[in-house]
């Protein structure tokens, strides 16, 4: 070989090298809190008013009083919960396309829970997502988040789970599919997904924003639904908080954009939501959400929830093109006027099993908690939300008055559900859907359990 | 201690906020006209009248009533459309085993109060979550239509 090709030669691993580097690079994309353009600094170096821990009402509690609360804001317990099984004690199934996983137990029982756990381990499966036998954690868990839990507040809700009976219980086989069930792969995904630094809070920005961002991005995990995954399956914060569709369900885009993401609700309404799940004109959370507010937000001190929705309004403006701008007035009362009447199995189900509730107008004649008008569901032309909502109800525990809807999925056909879906967002929002019935067969699929 | 104004009449009672109305009034007022189905809001066994509106009592919380005017089998009759419902009712006999019946009623006195000449589709949209398994649904459309014609 000549001198000359070499040098050509070596020229193009070099500009291959870049664009692979630059690639990697622009997959990862920025952290969570990169928005903010204030140099972030270590938590040691930080002058005012410690943004993590607990609140100061909690400074004086127990060490497990302390990981309780956090343990709560971390909201452990929903996913490593099996329905109607023992609380931490897993099994809980996260449908994935390419199989099933089922949540450990993390009781402190030594055989099959976190027992054996050494603080340093417990460290390790938290930040960095290995687990005591070495092993990687898939990013289910959402280990990319709790890295920025401070290792104090680690140590306090390992205290908290230890606290707890332990539960002998081992879950079910994860089902995954090839190469998604070969664990050390992840050690490659870790090294580039996860930053594995402890939360840096950012001096130009208030106390209040530095403990919502804590509680927001370390604890409540809040982008693990709300951000979209890139094609790695790992957060892509160029769209932060924009909306993602997560195991079959829509968490809508709550950045500050006033249209389609929460820039236009007051912040009344914004505290109203989180720690009740309802807020007047904005519907009812269910589903997920629903779950993270009786067993998380909705546990929160006031203060806490005040720093999310300061921490919330500050996240940058993304549109949701599929979403109207426009939320859909109230419905006529009349059941001749509205809807859409293509297919007349949409308003046979809508009046014999959701107008009771619900009324002609979406107002409910018994709570607002079940008044449709405003509703960010309805007013989504995919309504992925609806038919879940119709397949699962709504099982809402604050307040402790709240109504439920019962669930309709083993009443309903397919068919059926798409067609109450397709009738309710045309009459109750302001662009209509076209879901078929294959469609909610695939929704039934991705759904939790 | 709360209270409810039910059929004109203001009643004490106690009862947690989250308790279904249904209950409070079958189990602690001893109102039992008001009939249990399906328990899900699906059947229209337990429609009462939460000001005028037809309603399922076994999923409304009873916080939620607050000072709503409460109307129920029992005192429906006193409204003029729930007396012509009635009266049509006995007149054609609609009822077979009878236990749907007080949820279809308030259903029709609400359809009538409202809508005061329905057609068959006013008379589908209005009644079409009262489910009878006895299938009197023929007689029941037309007790519906000659109340309507009761001046």
């Amino acid at each position: 070989m000549s001198r000359k090709s070499r040098r050509i030669l070596l020229g193009l691993a070099g500009v291959a090298v870049i664009v692979v580097v630059a690639g990697i690079l622009i997959l990862r994309g920025p952290g969570p809190m990169t928005f903010a353009a204030g140099a972030k600094v270590a938590l040691a170096d930080y002058r005012a008013a410690d943004p993590t821990g607990v609140p100061p009402a909690l400074a004086k509690a127990s060490l497990v009083e302390r990981g309780e609360y956090l343990a709560r804001a971390a909201d452990c317990m929903v996913c490593h919960t099996a329905p109607g099984g023992k609380e931490y004690a897993g099994g809980f199934a996260f449908k994935l396309p390419f199989g099933t996983l089922y949540s450990t137990n993390i009781t402190p029982d030594r055989e099959t829970g976190i027992g054996d756990y050494t603080d340093q381990q417990f460290l390790d499966a938290l930040h960095r997502g290995v687990r005591r036998d070495g092993a990687r954690l898939y990013p289910a868990m959402p280990f990319t988040s709790y890295t920025y839990i401070t290792d104090a507040d680690a140590l306090a809700i390992k205290a908290y789970l230890f606290s707890l009976p332990p539960v002998r219980a081992t879950p079910p086989r994860n089902t995954l599919a090839f190469p998604f069930d070969q664990r050390w792969a992840m050690t490659f995904w870790s090294v580039l997904f996860n930053s594995d630094e402890r939360f840096r809070p950012d001096p130009a920005q208030s106390p209040e924003w530095n403990r919502g961002a804590y509680l927001a991005e370390a604890l409540a995990h809040c982008g693990e639904c709300h951000t979209p995954r890139n094609p790695a399956f790992a957060l892509d914060n160029y769209d932060k908080f924009a909306g993602a569709v997560t195991a079959g369900w829509r968490a809508y885009n709550i950045t500050s954009d006033k249209a389609t993401g929460v820039g236009a609700w007051s912040d009344d309404d914004l505290v109203s939501y989180l720690t009740r799940g309802h807020a007047p004109g904005h519907g009812t959370a269910s589903g997920p959400m629903g779950e993270a507010v009786d067993h998380s937000l909705g546990r929160l001190v006031p203060e806490d929830i005040r720093a999310l929705v300061v921490y919330l309004r500050s996240v940058p403006p993304v549109a949701s093109p599929d979403l109207p701008a426009t939320l859909a007035p109230p419905a006529p009362a009349s059941y001749r006027q509205g809807g859409n009447l293509a297919d007349i199995r949409g308003r046979r189900v809508f009046e014999g099993a959701c107008a009771s509730c619900h009324s002609w107008t979406g107002q409910s004649p018994l709570t607002p908690f079940a008044t449709l008008t405003g509703a960010r569901a309805g007013n989504d032309s995919s309504a992925i939300n609806v038919a879940q909502i119709v397949i699962s109800g709504t099982r809402r525990h604050t307040p402790a008055d709240a109504l439920s809807m019962p669930a309709f999925g083993n009443i309903y056909s397919d068919v059926e559900i798409a067609a109450v879906a397709n009738y309710v967002t045309a009459r109750f929002g302001s662009k209509g859907s076209a879901i078929t019935a294959d469609d909610v067969a695939a929704l039934r699929k991705q759904g939790s359990q | 201690m709360a209270t409810l104004k039910i059929n004109g009449e203001t009643k004490d009672f106690d009862a947690p906020d989250d308790m279904p109305l249904l209950w409070v009034l079958r189990d602690v007022l001893g109102m039992t006209g008001t009939k249990y189905g399906c328990g899900i809001a699906q059947c229209g066994a337990c429609t009462v009248h939460l000001d005028g509106q037809p309603v399922r009592s076994c999923l409304l919380p009873v916080g939620e009533v607050r000072d709503r005017a409460i109307t129920t089998i029992e005192g429906v009759g006193a409204t003029a459309a729930g007396a012509k419902v009635q009266k049509a009712w006995l007149d054609l006999e609609v009822i077979q085993c009878g236990y749907c019946q007080s949820g279809q009623i308030m259903s029709a006195a609400a359809l009538l109060a409202a809508t005061p000449n329905p057609d068959d589709a006013d008379i589908d949209a209005a009644m079409a979550g009262n489910i009878c398994r006895c299938g009197t649904y023929v007689r029941i459309r037309a007790a519906i239509k000659r109340a309507a014609s009761e001046a």
